[in-house]
Formats: structure tokens, sequence, C-alpha cells
């Protein structure tokens, strides 16, 4: 059970809980923490989503979660320490769960830096709607070491987008990750595919035309911005790209279906379209249609859950290299 | 790290996929066709299809692809494909298989029957490999595997280089083979084998597989010793006292009575499992990781390893076999009453050796080696027992300070374990050994590929890196050698000498205790 605390003022009590219920687990308990797991919220509809999840990835690695709750379900501090199931006495993972409402942003930022464990990596975890608007973000995202947030499925999806790459600008030292741009690995494997049989190479450095038709936009623009990275194209403005030869290249974003899913995403060159179908609830259909036509073959689309892409997010060695070079093109992108 | 975006070119001269780099399978796998040889054995059904199936789920086949099973049993493509389709539904670690994807997949799936003395059915091969270098994109790539009795692997390379279906007879494209254990039966067949092997294949054309090399674990090893900087300093004589490695079962020869018994434990488990483990454990740190690199280190260190006279065996190697006796309640018989089994076998099903590796690092510390069938217990790991404290200056007259061990575990937990001394509060100086655990499951909260689809993989990818040299297997069969010899030329008067459930015969335990040791207990 969790012990309460009334106020977020006297950190130092909020710790002393801490060791008093660690001692309730048992004698001889040992504590193994693996990352301070900094949660922040800030929707009603949204809270308890995020709370499951970052329940799921506490139940695995070994942390100490430090929840600010920003939507007023809470008030005060609630303490608890998990034991691993059957041995009693290992300490899986810590959680205080702080209700900020009333709290100004230098005062929840100070609190969650002094909860958490020094010699350990803080990872932050922001549902929290907006990015540079809120000083109470940066001043976490300061103090973790991975930020990790979810640009898509939003209200506003490109300004998240256009906010995430200006932070990333400013915040070079930060490793951040953005759910969105990892959900899309399963499509960027088979938008690789195509140009993985050595004769349809060249036709990647010939294409005229990208065509992604998703229910929110931070997939499609992720997706244009990753390819032109990957070939050099320079993004002119939000629809064209300039490619490095010169050519003028039109990016076109279809808004269909649910949110987060990609529909369908069509490559076109002057000879030949390339064409990843969502066909099924999990099968994409692959063609190659025009000169290098190829007969169609279908792959597995698997669900990754939002926990185990944080879990990747979380597991990744530094920064992402490759999504530094979506976000440079996408820069281009939202100008 | 990404290189600059554009067209890098490859060493080869061609442009690589930009598109690739910086994705999760960054490497990607040639078309081919994959052939196995005995596809409608046990090994086939239990874990070589539902392999393939799970590459495929997991997008890591290429897209040009076909699978061509090749056995004795006269079936149509479509029977194949319904016994591969029954197969995965009940071995898969994915479930059972869907469509569409499954019909997708079985279109790639085709069979080819005929007797391996047999030429004809060789040359059908040949046709239906050409036919999918025209129709489905294979290139010319070819991979086969022997997953049959190993007394056929000769006749099937000898029908491969016949049909000229060998690397030496391509236009384009590539061909491996990948080889099921055991390689050989002792030195001298092995030997033959091999003879066998390189009129046809390169060296480096053939995979030796060994499951055990494919576990997450048994990769961890090198990442524990080369990825640390605490532990190398410690892993030499000065500080580690003996090295137990232990490769224990629970299940006795399960329907294999007739293959075990002329096999036996030395040969099934010691000789390769056993003893690869050995190497990765004890070999000096290679240059890079690359295949070759790892590989000359693990050769080096099993040539170190001290030849068993014969008049020493007896004292280096015990031997036992199970009598009948109780795991989890359920009464078991014993060896000799298994089905097809010798009622009076001599047939060992469990040994254990004590090794000595003739090198600066490793003189003197004997790394005791064990296997064994229906014991206590289904485990392996490997455990570094480390020296005494020089001098004791803690603990009341009566406390025990256990010295430290590292034991890293294989299966069924796979992780690492640190035991080590802690004080017991309190006012009294009272010590206690402790441990501290790391397990991947929930260290890394990811299940790690079943071991056939990541060596599958590697194979087809051309990483030689996780199957085992000839230079290696030969050595090894030179160290077992003469235990085999013995063993083989002497009566075992005393078996059955352990029951089923036990810690294995008491002999093994007597070969410990001439050395002032114990075992780590099953």
């Amino acid at each position: 059970m969790p012990v309460h605390v009334d106020t977020l003022d006297d950190v130092a009590s909020i710790l002393e809980r801490l060791c008093k219920s660690r001692a309730g687990a048992g004698p001889g308990a040992a504590v193994a923490a693996t990352m301070n797991f900094v949660v922040f919220i800030d929707d009603d509809a949204h809270r308890r989503w995020v709370l499951e999840r970052a329940e799921r990835i506490a139940e695995k690695h070994p942390s100490r979660m430090i929840v600010l709750d920003s939507t007023h379900a809470i008030k005060g501090v609630d303490v608890s320490c998990g034991s691993s199931e059957g041995t009693g006495a290992t300490i899986r993972n810590e959680r205080l769960d702080l209700g900020i409402a009333a709290l100004d942003h230098e005062s929840i930022v100070a609190t969650a830096h002094q909860l958490t464990i020094r010699e350990i990596p803080t990872v932050l975890w922001w549902s929290g709607a907006r990015l540079l608007e809120s000083r109470t973000f940066l001043g976490l995202a300061e103090n973790a070491d991975v930020v990790v947030i979810d640009s898509s499925g939003k209200a506003h999806d490109e300004e998240t987008l256009a906010e995430l790459c200006t932070f990333a600008e400013r915040h070079p030292h930060v490793a951040l990750h953005d759910l969105a741009f990892l959900r899309l690995a399963p499509w960027q494997e088979m938008i690789a595919q195509f140009f993985d049989d050595p004769a349809l190479r060249a036709d990647l450095f010939a294409l005229s035309a990208v065509e992604i038709e998703s229910g929110s936009a931070a997939e499609a623009l992720y997706l244009g911005a990753w390819i032109g990275s990957r070939i050099a194209w320079e993004a002119l403005d939000s629809h064209t790209f300039r490619t490095r030869d010169g050519r003028s290249l039109s990016f076109e974003r279809i808004k269909n279906g649910e949110q987060r899913r990609i529909l369908r995403v069509t490559l076109r060159s002057d000879h030949s379209t390339y064409a990843a179908t969502l066909c099924g609830e999990r099968v994409v259909r692959l063609s190659v249609e025009g000169a290098n036509a190829r007969p169609p073959w279908l792959v597995s689309l698997h669900a990754v859950s939002s926990t185990s892409l944080i879990e990747r997010a979380i597991l990744a060695p530094g920064a992402d290299k490759m999504f530094e070079a979506t976000l440079a093109t996408l820069r281009g992108l939202m100008r | 790290m990404l290189t600059q975006p554009g067209a890098p070119p490859a060493s080869d001269g061609h442009v690589l996929n930009p598109l690739r780099e910086g994705l999760s399978s960054d490497h990607v796998t040639d078309p081919c066709t994959i052939v196995f040889f005995g596809a409608t054995g046990d090994l086939m059904k239990r874990m070589l299809i539902p392999a393939m199936w799970n590459l495929r789920l997991e997008n890591l086949l290429p897209t040009s692809y076909a699978i061509v099973g090749f056995s004795r049993s006269n079936l149509s493509d479509d029977d194949f494909r319904a016994q591969m389709k029954d197969a995965v539904d009940q071995f898969s670690r994915s479930g059972p298989a869907k469509d569409p994807l499954w019909s997708d997949f079985a279109q790639h799936v085709q069979y080819v029957s005929g007797d391996f003395d047999d030429p004809r059915p060789f040359k059908k091969l040949r046709a239906q490999l050409e036919d999918n270098d025209k129709k489905l994109g294979t290139q010319g790539n070819r991979l086969y595997y022997l997953s049959t009795p190993p007394s056929v692997f000769g006749k099937i390379i000898d029908q491969l280089s016949a049909a000229k279906l060998g690397p030496k007879d391509q236009e384009q494209g590539w061909s491996r083979i990948i080889i099921e254990k055991p390689f050989g039966t002792d030195l001298d067949s092995a030997r033959a084998l091999q003879a066998e092997v390189i009129k046809v294949f390169e060296e480096r054309q053939v995979y030796r597989i060994d499951h055990y090399l494919g576990k997450e674990p048994v990769q961890d090893i090198m990442a524990l010793r080369f990825a640390n900087v605490i532990f190398e300093p410690i892993w030499n004589r000065r500080y580690v006292d003996c090295v137990q490695i232990t490769a224990a079962e629970t299940v006795g020869v399960e329907g294999r009575g007739g293959y075990y018994d002329n096999a036996g434990a030395l040969r099934d488990m010691i000789q390769n499992h056993v003893i690869n483990l050995l190497a990765l454990v004890a070999m000096e740190p290679p240059i890079s990781p690359s295949a070759d690199h790892i590989r000359d280190e693990k050769y080096k260190v099993l040539s170190a390893l001290r030849p068993i006279a014969g008049a020493d065996v007896s004292k280096v190697a015990v031997r036992g076999q199970y009598g009948a006796g109780v795991i989890d309640g359920k009464g078991l018989p014993s060896y000799r009453q298994e089905p097809s089994v010798d009622p009076n076998s001599n047939t060992e099903t469990y040994a254990s050796v004590k090794f000595l590796i003739d090198n600066w690092r490793w003189a003197d510390v004997p790394f005791y080696l064990r296997s064994g069938k229906r014991l206590a217990r289904k485990y392996s790991e490997i455990a570094i027992n480390f020296r005494q404290i020089p001098h004791r200056i803690f603990g009341e007259t009566g406390d025990t300070i256990e010295p430290d061990a590292l034991v890293m575990k294989i299966q069924p937990e796979e992780g690492v374990t640190i035991r080590f001394n802690a004080k017991i509060p309190g006012p009294k100086m009272h010590i206690r050994s402790v441990t501290m655990d790391f397990n991947y499951g929930t260290g890394f909260g990811v299940v790690s590929a079943p071991a056939y689809e990541r060596l599958i993989g590697d194979a087809m990818r051309g990483d030689a890196t996780l199957f085992t040299r000839w230079d290696a297997v030969e050595t090894a069969w030179q160290i077992v050698m003469p235990i085999l010899e013995d063993w083989r030329g002497s009566v075992a008067t005393d078996f059955p000498n352990y029951p089923s459930g036990s810690q294995g015969p008491s002999s093994a335990d007597a070969l410990l205790a001439a050395d002032g040791r114990t075992w780590r207990r099953i």
C-alpha cells in the first residue's frame, strides 16, 4: 500500500517515507535501480493510459519512478515500493506519485531533481501537450539523459514537431526519442526493401514523387524527412524536396484513416511506381509496377506497443543519429 | 554511426542501399534458396521450419527466397506444405500460422522426394533451383542444410557434386552448407567426413552448427569478458581456483535410444557443446569480433588443452549411466530399460572430465566439465570459482568464508550471478555469502530469438562467427579420443551407477574430492 505525504515541501520527509516503505518489503531487502523514470502527465483523458504503460515498464526495469501528475487527480505524494513476486526480498521498483497541479514550474523541476538517484540515468517521458512553451518541460529535460515524447495523434502534430526540431537544435546533448518516429520502423524496413535489389537501387536516386497517406501528420512528415535525409534531399518547403542533382521532387501528404496509422506509401520515378499498401490489420502489400515491375509480395506489420517503443528508447545507447538526421531534414519541411 | 547520406559506394564498387543504414536489419540477406535435407524429420518440424516461419514474420528473409524440402517420403509440394503448416502450428513461438502471410510463405515452399543414393532426385533438385533462380529471382544463391542422420552426410555431398550443385559448378551466386552435429562419431570418422566435405566445399562455405552457440547467454560470455574492465584482470590463474561447466538435463533419451546408445554423453555433449563453452571462457581476447579472429582464439585455447594419456583416463574422467528413479514425483525407468537401448548397454549417460590448459593464463587451473541425463535439475551454467582469501581477518571461528564465484547461467535461467561475502548486520563481525543477480529477461525486458533462428539467419548472411571451424572440431575430437577409446574398450561394471533425479555418480564427486573440491549442487 502506498504511504501518503500531504505536502511536497519537504523532500527529506518524502525520502524518509520511501526508506520506511522499503523496510516494509522485509529484512535483507536489496534495492536495485537501473534508472530514474520521470513521467509527466497533464491530460485527464490520457492519464490512465500513460500510467498503465509506465507501470509496465517499471515492472520490467528496476527503477525509481517519479510520476509528476498535473491533472488534479492527486494531492501531496504517494510513496510505494514494489517487491518481486515470490522472493519478497528484492525491491524491484520505487514509486513516487506527486500531485503537482498547484506548483510552479521551478518547484516541480527542483523537487523532481532532488528525488532522483544521482548515480543512474534519468529518463523523462513527457506526455504533455506542448514542449517549448512549457518551462516545466525545458527544466525537466535539462536534467534528463533521455527524453521520450509522442508527437503523434495530438491536435497540433505539426506545431509539436516544429517545437521538437527547435528543442533538438538547442539541446544537442539530450538523447531525444519520439514514439511517433520509433513507430515507423516497420515502414522504414519495408521502403528499404524495395531498393535492396541492386537492380532497382539506381531508381532510388531517380525518384520524382513521394506520397504518404496516414491518419496523422507526424508519421507522414517523419517518413518523408527520413527518406530525404538518407538520400541527401533538401526540403524547400512542406511539399517540395530538391535532390542532389538539382531536380525538384514533390512530397504529398494525404490525411486519411486512424491516428498514428499509415495506410500507403508511394514512391514514383519516371519509369516505376513503388507502393507499400496496408491491406489488412497487420499485412502490407509491396508492389513495383512499370519498367522495374516485380511480383507483389506481402510482409507482416508488427503491432509494436507504446510500452515496447518506450523500452527501445530507454535501452538505445545514446542519441539516435538516424533520428537526428531526420529532424534536420524535417526542419526544412516545417519552414 | 551513419555515413554521409547520398550514394556511398561499397568496397566492391556497388552502391549500397542508403535507406538501410541505421535500421535494425542493416545487413541484408541475399536472395537465396534454402534446401533442407531430411525435411520430414523431427528437427525440421520442431525447430527448422518454425525458425524459417519466424524469420519470415520478422521480415528477416530476403524478398526473393525459396525453401526446398528434400527427403525420402513420397510427398507432393502441397502435402509437404500441409506438414509444415502443422509443424508451425504446433511448435512455432509465434503461435499458429495465419493467412494471408502463410499462403504467401507456402508459395515459396517446395519439395523434392528421393533417396540419397539415387542421382535422379538431385538432378530434379538442380532443375528446381535453376527454376527458382529464373522465376523467383534467387540469383543462384544456395544454402544447403543437412538435418539428416550423420551417416548420409557424405552421400548427400557426393550427390550434390555429381549433380553439379556444388559451389565450383556455379556461374553466379554463392553456395553454403550447414552441417548438423555430430560432425563424425570419432576423430577418424570426422576426418573422413571433412575429406568428403572439402572435395566440394571450401572451409569458408561450411557452417557446422551447434545450436548451443546461438543462445544469447553463450554470446554474452564474450560481452561479459571483453566489454567490461572489471572481470578480465582477475580472469586468470592468480585469482581463479577452478572452472566448473555443467550441462544437466532431467530428460532421458526421449525416443532417441537408437541414436544415443551409439553416441553417449561424451560425444553428444562434452565433445561439442561443453568444450565450446570452455573455449569461450578460456580464450584470449580476439583482436576483433570477426568470425575468423574469434575462431582463431578458440582454436588456440583448445590446442593448449593438456592431452590425456590413455593410462590417465580413470584419474580425470568419470562415466555414469542412469538407473531407475523419481523426478517430479514420477517414477522413471533405467537407461537400459529405454526403448531401442541395449539391455546390457555400456553407453554413458553422464560424463565428467577434468581438463588442464597449458598456457600462461590458466596453468594448473582445473576446468571441470560435466553433462548428464536424468539429473536432479535441468540447467546449464559456467561457474568461475575464485581462490580463497589469502588471510582471514573477519568472522568467528565457526563462520565459513566461501570463496567468491561468478556464475554465467545459460538455461533455463539466462543471466549472471556474482557471489561474494558480506557482514551480517549486528555488533559482531559475522560474514555470510550473498549474491547479486542479473537476469536477461527482466534486465532488458526483451526475449531473445531461439538459437536456430539466429543461426540460420547468420548462415544466410554469411556470418560464420557462431559456427565451428574444422580446426576446432578436429582438436575437440583429439582431446576426447583417449577417453572415448578407454571407455569403448572397457565394460563399466558398476552401470547403472546413479539413480534418475540424483546429482550423478558418486565417482564424479570423488574426482573433485581428490583435488580438495566439490561440485556445485545441481
